[in-house]
């Protein structure tokens, strides 16, 4: 229960009002000289059960009626909460609001999201307990910005649903870098969110950092979490995995895959795909059995005159509207050229090979080995994969590789033979490694080394290292040899992506020639990437659209909702210029992996955190307050306490004299 | 002229000449030294034919009933009652609670008067009068005798008595039955604030020495009517503990006990034929006399 008045509880010591009552009132007793004490004594003697009840029950009766004033006037209030915390009111009340497409998630028989529950529930909290200074932090744009009243909340176009992931250590960190700069008094935290592992990011090493900071704060941090943990029942997800223009002998077509999935197995059902492009639509039934399918290389025959176009996969109506529909666009393949500079043939060959053969007829694929100094006169625009197997670039070819990167390029470093110094993104090579040494681990998940399009894993384990040559610098670590060093890392970058492997492909370095599934399809992906990035077409993930001008989109389809400036936390298709740019739900958005309360309560450990569980479309008010219940007490228990010190009438006594 | 005389708080003068016209009488037959107004186990001198009897050689021959042998032919002797005085003893109960009075006299004084009436009463009738002060134990202790003087000494110790001390009514009354060997009036005027089963014993105790018994039970009508509305501190009047008490809590149980020990008291009555009379102490005392001196009037010819 907490308090909007807690000082007025320091009244409570008046509870013994009615027993210091009781013993002045014994000083107060008229004494009278009394001869008949004999009867007096068996009058007591009989006062043992009812009447003695009825003095402790007077007591509790007068106890009650104070305390309940008391707390009455305190203001209390009923919530979920059912500890007696100190309450009062903050001086600062920030919202942390996870406005995640899984937010929208619909209880059965409600027509209210989870995310328009909680909002509506905050906006009823805040007007209950009241605070100076109303901050809301959301989880598109992750910036503080202060409102007047909650009511403005519920109204606020910030606050509605959005394709973007929440990244709650980040709205934290938002939180908490607003905290210091503002120099706010005594701060609540509120965290609106379904508990969604992909937006909580438990294993984030930000969240000690966290708790430390808060737990310095000298103001006192209260977190409260509004959570939203039940599942949407019956959820079925679609997204596009790939769509592309190719011909036929029928003509131009468009082969798109899709993929449905949902969060538990359940029975085999019929999903009617509808597929929506340029205004044209057309539907197919695919069977749903266990808990994804994939529907691979559907063929929509397009106009022979459309090269580019955009379009929308979308299932009926379920749970959570959010995940209903995948917006795509196409486009003619972009020809992924590869360029390389190798100082060790032995080494440079392999990777030609690799980058030079393409895995589809549709796309054209190409290679060249040139020397570094060659590279001044590069048309980078045109370039896909830079492979790198000479030392480190320095001066102006660094200088040009790092602007390459920064338009989204991809570059993959090999060592060179002789180690020479030097560093580019903050790596650099520090000498061969003799010993043979096995893959220990790698990512399957995600980046270059994830599993196939099957779920099939590549055998980086079946890879032997012969010799490999060591990594200085902070990089993250897609694949580990058994000696603990990095066989491919990747280096922090804005854009782009810069790797850094730590042999060969020559056969005295490694097996990845002559085991060459791995290194192809690496090449192959990395080269895919950046060839993605030189295409008039881009496919972007809501709340990621790093290096683009979000200011000259303009919508061409997807929901009408939202800020124009937040369009790139919102699915649909934009246009800028003759580009297309695509935002979707990341794939995270589909798993329907949640934190468990241990993990929840681990997150917030030490800090003064409060959490209670509420469920989409809940009418009923969390939080409220209930001061009339305990005058009701205070009333009930003065009547109660009158009657039973009420005088019984005495009758005239005949004295039988 | 008498210098000496006295005025008497508890006496009243027109009070005595009205009830002088009242006898005091015994219920039971009294053994007197001197010719009285009461009955006498033995027969006697007086105008009232008690029996015939055979003569027995020894027996006087003037008591022959001459007529009784002209038509029997057998000696009879005629006898006649005897009347003869009586020995009142006033038993006067002086412990604490006797001082406890709510109408302006309390029991004592109350006690004063009644037993100062009837010794003034039974001495003009010739009747020995005795004291006894009840408290703790027996604080004073006069035998009854028949003069003037000694009556004037029973006025001065019950105008010295004072209400203090326990109750111990039970022993004294036991000791009294023991003591006095001769058959008496015993007056018993208290508030009788003992067990009744306990006062049964000492009055079947006291019938037992042929002696006969009334008791005035002085009770205070708000000892009754227990009708206080505040909080009260109730100092008990012998000493005991004080009772804070709430009386709109406590009256109910007050008056259960107090109609427990009345109905207690009145089979006590019945069993040990006393001549009770419960007394409010606001009640006039002359009525209460009249009412105690017509009964026993009434009464008169038990033997």
């Amino acid at each position: 229960m907490t308090f909007l008045q807690p000082w007025l509880l320091a009244a409570l010591p008046l509870l013994t009002l009615p027993i210091i009552i009781h013993l002045i009132n014994q000083r107060r007793f008229q004494t009278i000289q009394w001869a008949a004490m004999m009867f007096l004594l068996a009058a007591q003697r009989m006062a043992r059960g009812y009447s003695r009840l009825r003095q402790w029950l007077i007591l509790m009766f007068r106890t009650l009626a104070v305390a309940g004033l008391i707390v009455a006037v305190s203001r209390p209030l009923a919530s979920g909460w059912l500890g007696l915390v100190s309450g009062g009111q903050a001086d600062t009340t920030i919202i942390l609001l996870d406005r995640s497409p899984s937010m929208q998630g619909r209880a059965p028989g409600s027509g209210e999201s989870k995310l328009e529950t909680g909002r509506q529930q905050l906006v009823q909290i805040l007007q209950t307990l009241s605070s100076n200074r109303y901050v809301l932090i959301d989880s598109a744009s992750r910036q503080a910005r202060e409102f007047e009243s909650p009511k403005a909340l519920a109204s606020s176009a910030t606050a509605g649903p959005a394709s973007a992931p929440a990244d709650l250590p980040l709205m934290l960190q938002a939180a908490y870098d607003y905290i210091k700069s503002q120099r706010t008094g005594r701060t609540e935290i509120w965290i609106c969110s379904d508990l969604r592992a992909n937006d909580w990011l438990p294993d984030n090493s930000r969240w000690s950092a966290l708790r430390d900071a808060f737990l310095e704060l000298p103001q006192g941090v209260r977190l409260q979490l509004l959570a939203y943990p039940a599942p949407s029942a019956g959820n079925i997800s679609v997204r596009v995995t790939s769509a592309r223009r190719q011909m036929s002998k029928a003509g131009p077509e468009l082969m798109i895959s899709v993929r449905l999935a949902r969060g538990e197995d359940g029975e085999k059902r019929q999903i009617p795909l509808q597929f929506e492009i340029d205004g044209s639509r057309s539907v197919i039934n695919v069977e749903l059995s266990g808990r994804q399918t994939e529907l691979r290389d559907h063929r929509i025959p397009i106009e022979a005159t459309q090269a580019r176009g955009f379009g929308r996969v979308s299932i009926p109506a379920d749970a959570n509207p959010a995940d209903n529909e995948f917006f795509f666009v196409f486009d003619e393949q972009v020809p992924r050229k590869t360029l390389i500079v190798a100082d060790d043939p032995q080494a440079g060959l392999p990777l030609q090979l690799a980058a030079g053969i393409s895995a589809d007829d549709a796309v054209t694929c190409s290679a060249d080995l040139v020397a570094a100094e060659q590279l001044a006169a590069t048309e980078w625009d045109k370039i896909s994969l830079v492979l790198w197997q000479t030392p480190l670039p320095r001066g102006s070819i660094a200088q040009q590789l790092q602007t390459f990167v920064d338009q989204g390029g991809q570059i993959v470093l090999f060592p060179p033979r002789e180690p020479s110094g030097g560093e580019f993104c903050g790596q650099s090579w520090d000498g061969w490694t003799d010993g043979a040494a096995a893959v220990e681990s790698w990512r399957g998940d995600a980046d270059l080394l994830a599993r196939t399009q099957s779920g099939a894993a590549l055998p980086v384990g079946q890879l032997q290292i012969h010799r490999h040559c060591r990594l200085k610098g902070e990089s993250t670590s897609l694949a580990t040899l058994s000696s603990g060093a990095p066989l491919l890392g990747r280096a922090q970058t804005d854009r782009g992506g810069v790797y850094f492997c730590s042999t060969t492909p020559a056969a005295q370095d490694s097996t990845l020639a002559s085991n060459g599934i791995v290194l192809y399809a690496l090449i192959q992906r990395a080269a895919a990437a950046g060839s993605a990035v030189l295409g008039k077409t881009r496919w972007l993930e809501a709340g990621n659209a790093a290096g683009e001008a979000l200011g000259q989109w303009k919508r061409l389809s997807g929901t009408e909702d939202g800020l124009s400036t937040e369009a790139h936390c919102h699915a649909g298709v934009y246009t800028e210029e003759d580009r297309l740019r695509v935002v979707n739900r990341p794939a995270a958005e589909d798993e329907e992996k949640q934190l468990s309360d241990a993990t929840v309560n681990e997150l917030f450990r030490g800090l003064d955190f409060t959490r209670v569980d509420d469920r989409a479309g809940n009418a009923s008010a969390l939080i409220q307050e209930i001061w009339r219940m305990f005058l009701a007490v205070m009333l009930v228990s003065l009547v109660l306490e009158a009657a039973l010190c009420f005088p019984k009438a005495v009758a005239a006594r005949e004295t039988a004299l | 002229m008498n210098t000496e005389r006295q005025t008497r708080s508890f006496l009243n003068t027109q009070v005595l000449s009205r009830l002088a016209g009242l006898p005091l009488l015994s219920r039971r037959p009294m053994q007197g030294n001197v010719s009285g107004r009461h009955s006498s186990p033995h027969r006697g001198s007086s105008i009232e034919f008690a029996e015939y009897r055979k003569y027995v050689p020894g027996d006087d021959l003037r008591r022959l009933d001459w007529r009784a042998y002209g038509r029997s032919d057998r000696f009879y002797i005629k006898e006649f009652e005897a009347d003869t005085n009586l020995r009142c003893c006033l038993v006067i109960d002086t412990s604490g609670s006797m001082g406890f009075g709510s109408k302006g006299v309390n029991k004592l004084e109350y006690a004063r008067r009644l037993g100062a009436t009837l010794g003034f009463l039974a001495s003009q009738q010739g009747d020995a009068v005795g004291l006894a002060c009840v408290a703790g134990g027996l604080v004073q202790n006069v035998p009854p005798r028949r003069s003037a003087a000694h009556l004037r000494l029973v006025f001065d110790l019950l105008e010295q008595a004072k209400p203090q001390g326990e109750t111990q009514l039970a022993r004294t009354l036991h000791e009294l039955a023991e003591t006095n060997q001769q058959r008496a009036l015993i007056v018993v005027i208290s508030d009788l604030f003992v067990e009744p089963a306990t006062l049964g014993h000492c009055f079947q105790h006291l019938r037992f020495r042929k002696h006969d018994v009334a008791v005035f039970h002085l009770l205070d009508p708000q000892e009754i009517e227990f009708n206080f509305r505040r909080p009260m501190r109730f100092l008990d009047m012998e000493g005991g503990p004080a009772i804070f008490a709430e009386p709109s809590d406590i009256a109910r149980r007050y008056h259960a006990a107090l109609e427990q020990y009345l109905a207690g008291l009145k089979q006590v009555v019945l069993e040990s034929a006393i001549d009770y009379h419960r007394v409010l102490i606001d009640e006039d005392y002359e009525k209460v006399l009249v009412r105690f001196l017509t009964s026993r009037a009434q009464a008169k010819g038990v033997r």
